[in-house]
């Protein structure tokens, strides 16, 4: 058992999460949200959030609109889907409940 | 002095050094492989192919005509290699875990096959097939099978040509992995690309064989044999069309031997054998486990090959698969087993206490 690499799996699981509440409050370029992410250390390497974006777009969680940027082609401009907002309940929840449970334990086992 | 190329990457153009586009070329190309059975790959690939190009842009307007190998580094390290990405974006990939959600049985296979190489050839691609199965030099097959050809009595071109003809082509990526018995994931099969086994040019997706230009010699050798092949596999229709009656007879005699064996004991079975008429009647001689032993064994010497054949031209005529491994070792164990129960069958009648020497009984019963 590697301290990293559970560190690593937890980093993991809570990607999709981060994206649905980074883009619950306002649409972003993907290049904003590579950077939110850098700065949480959740990602590393920015080509892990393409594939990622495409499948939460896939599952019509997200979606995007080309928009023009101030320098060069158009870029993808991401926002919530009202069923991405419905899935980012259920995972806030969910979320809340794993927090709570954590506390009990360490409240339990302290 | 270096030569630069021009590139569309993501709706820009791009002055890029030659070196540089290799490895963005390969870079990409990992990529593509790395994403290929996912939904949306060809979406995936876009994203990362404009990104590229908005990075490499911004050294563009840094006032860089060119773009070298070094940007080209320093983007892809951004980036992130394959092996990064899918390591970190894959939340239910387990670490140290190969990749292995091919779906194919050959994804597991590690085992090597003998298969002719289609980027290594001059002619048929045999000796680099060998020398990838034996792991040797395809040159030094190569020589030592044209030494051989100056060899009296060594009819070197009659193998050579059986083989080309049962040897299957490794065409793809995967089919040379498999002929070099390594084990088929991405990371190799990228890996297989990156070291120029496979024309990245074509179409990666689906890993159509990369078609190399060929000489003459070759376009002519190939068409020769499968000629020669066509004409084989009529050959054993036929064959297997005018035989199959008589295997059936054979067949049905078999029931009937195995039939008396158990219902009439060893002694109703000599009186069946055609070879050994019913007034050489040695039986006594013999213990009688002994024969039946011997018969059972008789049975399987001769109907193991039978069978073995008739399942040969079936599998040819209906398109069967050919028989599992395991089988094919227990059946020959088992003929080997029955051969050695004739032999000391055969011994034993052979050479009876009260009878003397007698050559042709043991050849009789085999």
């Amino acid at each position: 058992m590697n301290a990293e690499n559970v560190k690593s799996q937890m980093r993991k699981g809570a990607l999709e999460y981060c994206i649905l509440l980074l883009l619950k409050k306002e649409p972003a370029y993907t290049s904003d949200i590579i950077q939110k992410l850098q700065e949480a250390k959740l990602i590393v390497v920015e080509g892990t959030l393409y594939p990622l974006l495409t499948r939460l777009k896939n599952s019509e969680l997200l979606a995007y609109q080309w928009v023009e940027s101030t320098q060069g082609p158009p870029r993808k401009y991401y926002q919530l889907t009202e069923k991405g907002e419905d899935f980012l309940k259920e995972l806030e929840i969910s979320w809340q409940e794993l927090n709570e449970t954590i506390a009990h334990i360490k409240q339990v086992n302290p | 002095m270096k030569k630069t190329l021009t590139v569309n990457l993501g709706g820009s153009v791009f002055n890029i050094d030659e070196d540089a586009y290799e490895l963005l070329d390969k870079y990409l190309t990992n990529l593509r492989i790395h994403f290929r059975k996912e939904e949306g790959s060809d979406e995936i690939m876009n994203d990362f192919e404009s990104r590229i190009s908005e990075l490499l842009g911004e050294r563009k307007r840094l006032g860089y005509e060119v773009i070298n190998i070094g940007h080209v580094e320093d983007v892809i390290k951004r980036m992130g290699s394959p092996e990064e990405i899918f390591e970190e974006g894959n939340p239910h990939a387990e670490k140290d875990i190969p990749l292995e959600e091919e779906g194919d049985e050959t994804g597991k296979k590690k085992k090597k096959r003998l298969m002719r190489d289609s980027e290594d050839r001059i002619l048929g691609g045999v000796a680099s097939g060998i020398a990838a199965y034996l792991n040797i030099d395809p040159t030094a097959v190569r020589l030592a099978l044209i030494l051989l050809l100056f060899i009296p009595y060594i009819p070197v071109v009659i193998p050579y040509l059986i083989l080309w003809l049962v040897m299957p082509l490794a065409q793809t990526a995967t089919d040379r992995l498999i002929m070099r018995g390594k084990s088929v994931n991405l990371q190799n099969i990228g890996k297989s690309v990156t070291d120029g086994f496979e024309k990245t040019s074509a179409q990666i997706n689906d890993y159509i064989s990369s078609d190399k230009p060929r000489t003459t010699l070759q376009k002519f050798a190939d068409f020769l044999v499968t000629f020669v092949g066509v004409l084989l596999k009529v050959f054993a229709i036929i064959i297997g069309i005018i035989l199959l009656p008589v295997l059936v007879l054979v067949i049905f005699v078999l029931f009937i031997v195995i039939f008396a064996l158990f219902a009439g004991g060893a002694g109703a079975l000599i009186g069946t054998l055609p070879f050994i008429g019913p007034e050489i009647n040695f039986i006594t001689a013999v213990p009688t486990y002994l024969t039946v032993l011997g018969s059972i064994g008789a049975i399987l010497l001769l109907g193991i090959p039978v069978i073995a054949l008739i399942y040969l031209l079936c599998g040819k005529i209906f398109k069967l698969s050919p028989m599992p491994n395991p089988a094919k070792w227990i059946l020959l164990g088992l003929w080997i087993v029955s051969l050695i129960l004739c032999l000391v069958y055969a011994y034993h009648v052979g050479y009876p206490p009260h009878w003397g020497h007698i050559d042709w009984l043991p050849w009789s019963i085999i």
